[in-house]
């Protein structure tokens, strides 16, 4: 079942990404799916599984992006890994401690980005970056993965079989 | 799938090291590794992108062709068309009458405006929120390459910058990490066309005493690969020269609504078609003797 989803996100997730997410854009800006999927893939499932889901995850959308291929794969890979270890070190987990992970390791990614991206264009461009690109995308990413994190927790209560895993969710 | 346990917590912190120590140390070899690792998943992820397009495309149709008055919005359609086509025969018309007055006589240059090109279909956007570029459905299959340049009938759209074999990456030329050499049609001065974080492009290095003024047209020099002579890139809207500046700079308004078009042309060979593959004639004394 895993291998199948894990499957289905690698081949689906970045043509989603890049065809259909347009139409539900906010201001001009749409949520990072792969980096919500490694997020949740560490949180749920554990730091190594994060990070490789992350780092397959990068590398497609690097190949179907005009940035440079190792960005992305660096920082989805290195977004799961320590989504992982967050996940793990978390007792209780909630959907405000998911949000809390999204934002901050969303914020972490956006910076990378930009310092290796647009670090010679000056500070004003830098910051116009982050208040129209950054801002919002951790907004979404926060927003969708918060989400997506509490339909899956919910599903496996109602199952009531919640195997323990590093949050407690997913074995 | 992995027991999580210290072991894993390792393994994973040290595969991260490794490709970070790798991608740092080994930049260009790390890139050629990842750039084939992923060649193969690229391409199977080249259907669903191209099916979710065809959705999308179909769904939209099908709004615009049936539930929003379908005759008007075909009638419609085709008269856009045929605007973008008339717009873009203007400005060739344009540069063409520029060239002949300092050219008289020469009429065939009119033949510099056909280079070969590659049709191909937009059918994504960026992957990532952070470039503004599309996704072709053309790749290195079709003859499509890294650097080669992108227009529309209305004027210049990109550049390609990355490609697997059924899709490319064109970065626009509203992007600001994308730089075209311009010239201003009426005056003939050469600036540098970069894109702006707001969207629109700017024409860079006019000289101070340009008497370059708002409304005149940018178009392509032609002397940076990708693109012939005389495309379309805008219409200046604004100037500044700020005091102490050794130039000016102009902001375009570009030609291409980068919103609505779907199809583009990829430029494979930006020469005059006339020129494109003529070996050149041998002087008749080498030609007739045997190579030296």
């Amino acid at each position: 079942m895993k291998p199948a989803l894990y499957a289905g996100l690698l081949l689906g997730l970045v043509p989603v990404q890049a065809a259909l997410l347009q139409h539900i854009e906010f201001v001009g800006i749409r949520p990072d799916l792969c980096l919500v999927a490694a997020c949740l893939a560490g949180f749920l499932a554990g730091e190594l599984e994060g990070l490789l889901i992350g780092l397959a995850l990068g590398l497609v959308q690097g190949l179907f992006s005009a940035g440079d291929l190792w960005l992305n794969v660096i920082t989805k890979g290195g977004a799961g890994l320590l989504a992982g270890l967050a996940g793990r070190h978390v007792t209780n987990p909630t959907t405000v401690s998911m949000l809390a992970v999204l934002a901050g390791l969303s914020v972490l990614s956006g910076i990378i980005v930009l310092v290796a991206i647009r670090s010679g264009a000056g500070l004003v461009a830098f910051l116009a970056a982050v208040r129209s690109v950054l801002v919002p995308e951790v907004v979404l990413n926060a927003a969708v993965g918060t989400g997506l994190y509490w339909l899956i927790a919910r599903r496996v209560r109602r199952q009531e079989a919640i195997p323990r895993g590093p949050a407690g969710l997913i074995g | 799938m992995f027991r999580t346990t210290s072991g894993t917590r390792r393994a994973a912190l040290f595969l991260f090291v490794l490709l970070l120590s790798v991608v740092f140390l080994l930049p260009q070899q790390s890139r050629g590794l990842l750039q084939n690792i992923g060649q193969p998943i690229a391409q199977l992820a080249s259907f669903p992108l191209e099916a979710f397009s065809a959705l999308d495309h179909s769904l939209r149709d099908f709004w615009d062709g049936y539930v929003a008055l379908h005759r008007e919005a075909e009638e419609n359609r085709r008269l856009r068309r045929e605007v973008q086509q008339l717009r873009g025969q203007n400005v060739e018309l344009q540069e063409m009458v520029a060239a002949s007055q300092r050219l008289a006589g020469l009429l065939e240059l009119k033949k510099k405006f056909a280079p070969r090109t590659v049709a191909a279909q937009v059918v994504g956007r960026d992957a990532t929120n952070w470039y503004r570029s599309v996704v072709l459905d053309k790749g290195e299959r079709d003859g499509i390459r890294v650097e080669m340049g992108v227009m529309t009938p209305d004027g210049v759209v990109g550049r390609v910058v990355n490609t697997t074999p059924f899709s490319s990456v064109v970065l626009l030329i509203i992007d600001p990490n994308n730089a075209v050499t311009g010239l201003i049609q009426r005056t003939r001065e050469e600036g540098i066309v970069e894109g702006t974080a707001q969207g629109r492009a700017r024409l860079k290095y006019i000289p101070l005493l340009s008497t370059v003024r708002i409304g005149d047209v940018v178009v392509t020099s032609g002397l940076t690969g990708g693109f012939p002579r005389g495309l379309a890139v805008g219409t200046i809207t604004r100037i500044d020269k700020a005091e102490g500046d050794l130039f000016q700079s102009a902001e375009i308004a570009p030609e291409v609504d980068f919103l609505k078009y779907e199809e583009v042309l990829v430029i494979t060979d930006p020469r005059p078609s006339g020129e494109s593959h003529e070996e050149p004639a041998l002087p008749t004394d080498f030609s007739k003797g045997p190579k030296p």
